[in-house]
């Protein structure tokens, strides 16, 4: 144990190596104890009580020893457990009608205290060494208390200063300053770029075809309309939903389940039941089929809770809360825009298909929106 | 088609009955190439083939309408204003769904109908299940098995995507707009879930066979029952949550348990 004995020189003494002379006949004949002790002493550390814990051999001593070993048995013995745990414990996902369902629901916990049981022995063997192995002590150390003595803080800033003015580095060596700080710039620079890369590309270099712009519900390039399919690329038809229903379907494209602003709901309301459209809209929906983007105007959570009796489409991220009854507008919560509607009809062999693409921004952030240019103008070319 | 044979003999075929014969058959040709290639060509709905049900099953199931539903649901099916629905064409599945699982016969309107003892036992629910099915039809639960074990991956990726935003990804349940909710999937049987996709009672969307086919169905089911029976990793659910009580749980008692050790150790140096 260290006691420090605060106050112990005035500010601004020496406070490197105490007044301590030793010679060099004296520290060659000097044992190692005494070494250690010298080793204190230069550090401003005074051992009060110092000594081995236990007379070697006695009983007291031995019992220390199997005390700790026993620790680091422990840490081994644990540490070889996990191991072999870990190459040879069925961990292949096993359902709970298997027979060695408990086996597998045992891995991870198992893994988990035999490592974590090995550090933690490790950890209290070193703390029972340090206690009951290691000599006994007492020490008082002389703390110094402020900051270095004026004459080091003098003497240090000279000397830096000095190094600085002799190599020209303040009036002269332009070259060498402009070079240095050339380096800082492109070192900082690589640091940055993987971050900036984003920043680099023009999103509108594509003009009308900009992915601001479109979605891959836009008709293809000879007219083809996009077909409405399932996840699995199955393409829907009206009968494949009664009334009340709501089936999430993806554009008809290769990958087209992966793209982040394709999901559609497509819902069928029952019949007569009263809907309004929201302006500019009317037509999109086919019959009692309407089709709303899935992507949140808020933050583009996926809005799925399809409340079937009411009309409402519900967030699970911020619980806001859209009205199907009422062109899709935000009715709670922190969405502020209604779900874009994507036109929809039949083509020839009685599968849905989108009419064209949205008309309106997808999601949630969008920095045109209402602002000029609005939706659909320069540089998107009306189509 | 052949053209037929010119010549003398045309003229003596074109009597006027003849020809009233010949077009009458060719119509008739005609309708049926047509109603064949439209049977063939056109989608076939959703269609319920009911189990055997005998009349003595619909006559019970009738009385026991008249004796506990026909005050909200009227006495032809035909619903009550602003106290039942109408039931014409609900179907074998709904009806089983809600009386099964004790929200039907109602105890009072309220958000939502809760789970509750069912008051009815299974033979009476089938009874009244016949009554409504012969009345109106509608979506029947099949017979046989309804849990397709093999196809557990493919009941999880359907479930994901159809059910994990209202009953949570461990079918825990979840809450809805005012005070309604999606229910825990806990007490849920076989049946119960198969009838309710194909129903969709209360605020549950409809699944029919052509969105969700019965095959993914009965993926989907036995997902939900393997995850009822799995070993919770760990040892306890947490409320089947994931990671938010987990992580709250981890750093309440283990960073308490590392404090405490610490200050265990210090007070013994």
């Amino acid at each position: 144990m260290t006691i420090t004995n605060p106050g112990g020189n005035a500010a601004g003494t020496d406070t490197s190596h105490s007044a301590v002379e030793v010679s060099d006949e004296e520290l060659k004949s000097m044992s190692r104890e005494e070494l250690a002790r010298l080793g204190a002493k230069l550090d401003g550390v005074e051992l009060v009580e110092y000594g081995i814990r236990y007379e070697p051999g006695s009983p007291a001593d031995k019992r220390a020893e199997r005390a700790v070993s026993a620790w680091f048995l422990l840490t081994a013995i644990f540490a070889i457990a996990f191991v072999g745990i870990f190459l040879f414990w069925p961990h292949e996902y096993q359902t709970a009608y298997s027979d060695s369902q408990l086996a597998y629901a045992l891995y991870t916990p198992l893994i988990g205290l035999t490592l974590g049981g090995s550090l933690l022995f490790l950890g209290i063997g070193v703390v029972a060494l340090a206690k009951k192995i290691t000599p006994h002590e007492v020490a008082v150390q002389t703390r110094h208390d402020g900051f270095s003595a004026e004459v080091d803080r003098k003497t240090l800033s000279g000397e830096v200063f000095d190094v600085v003015d002799k190599s020209g580095l303040v009036k002269r060596r332009g070259v060498l300053k402009g070079s240095l700080v050339l380096a800082g710039g492109g070192l900082g620079l690589a640091a940055t770029v993987g971050a900036l890369g984003g920043f680099v590309k023009n999103p509108w270099a594509e003009g009308a075809d900009s992915q601001l712009w479109v979605t891959p519900w836009a008709p293809l390039a000879d007219g083809t309309k996009i077909r409405l399919t399932q996840q699995d690329g199955t393409p829907v038809r009206p009968e494949d939903l009664e009334a009340g229903s709501m089936s999430t379907v993806y554009p008809g494209v290769s990958g087209g389940a992966k793209f982040s602003d394709a999901p559609v709901m497509l819902f069928r309301v029952r019949p007569n039941q009263g809907i309004s459209i929201r302006t500019g809209q009317e037509g999109f929906q086919f019959g009692d089929y309407y089709a709303y983007s899935k992507i949140c105007t808020h933050v583009g959570c996926p809005v799925s809770l399809y409340e079937q009796q009411t009309g409402r489409v519900l967030c699970p991220c911020h619980q806001s809360q859209f009205d199907l009854y009422d062109g899709m507008r935000p009715v709670f919560g922190p969405a502020s825009r209604p779900l874009p509607q994507l036109p929809i009809e039949l083509d020839s062999e009685g599968y849905f298909v989108a009419t064209s693409d949205f008309i309106e921004a997808v999601g949630p952030g969008f920095w045109e929106n209402g602002k000029y240019p609005a939706w659909g103008s320069s540089p998107k070319e009306q189509s | 088609m052949k053209s037929s044979e010119k010549g003398p003999r045309k003229g003596r075929l074109r009597t006027k009955m003849v020809r009233r014969l010949s077009g009458s058959l060719a119509l008739l040709f005609a309708l049926t190439t047509l109603g064949l290639v439209y049977v063939a060509l056109s989608p076939t709905p959703q269609t319920a083939v009911a189990a055997d049900v005998s009349a003595e099953q619909v006559a019970a199931g009738a009385q026991l309408y008249a004796n506990s539903c026909i005050t909200c649901h009227g006495s032809n099916l035909q619903g009550v204003e602003d106290r039942g629905p109408s039931l014409i064409g609900t179907g074998q599945a709904a009806t089983y769904f809600q009386v099964s699982t004790g929200r039907m016969p109602l105890a009072d309107h309220g958000a939502q109908a809760p789970r509750k003892e069912p008051f009815f036992n299974p033979e009476e629910v089938d009874q009244l299940a016949a009554y409504v099915q012969a009345n109106g039809g509608g979506p029947v639960v099949p017979d046989g098995e309804l849990q397709n074990t093999d196809a557990l991956a493919l009941g999880g990726e359907m479930y994901r995507l159809n059910c994990a935003s209202c009953h949570n990804f461990t079918g825990q349940g979840g809450a809805l707009s005012q005070g309604k909710y999606a229910p825990n999937l806990d007490p849920a049987t076989d049946e119960q879930i198969y009838s309710a996709m194909l129903s969709g009672p209360e605020n549950m969307p409809k699944f029919s066979d052509g969105q969700i086919t019965p095959e993914e169905k009965t993926a989907i089911i036995a997902f939900i029952q393997n995850n009822k029976q799995s070993i919770d990793p760990g040892g306890a659910p947490l409320g089947g949550f994931g990671p938010a009580p987990e992580g709250l749980i981890a750093f309440v008692v283990g960073m308490s348990a590392i404090v405490a050790f610490t200050l265990w150790m210090g007070s013994r140096a």
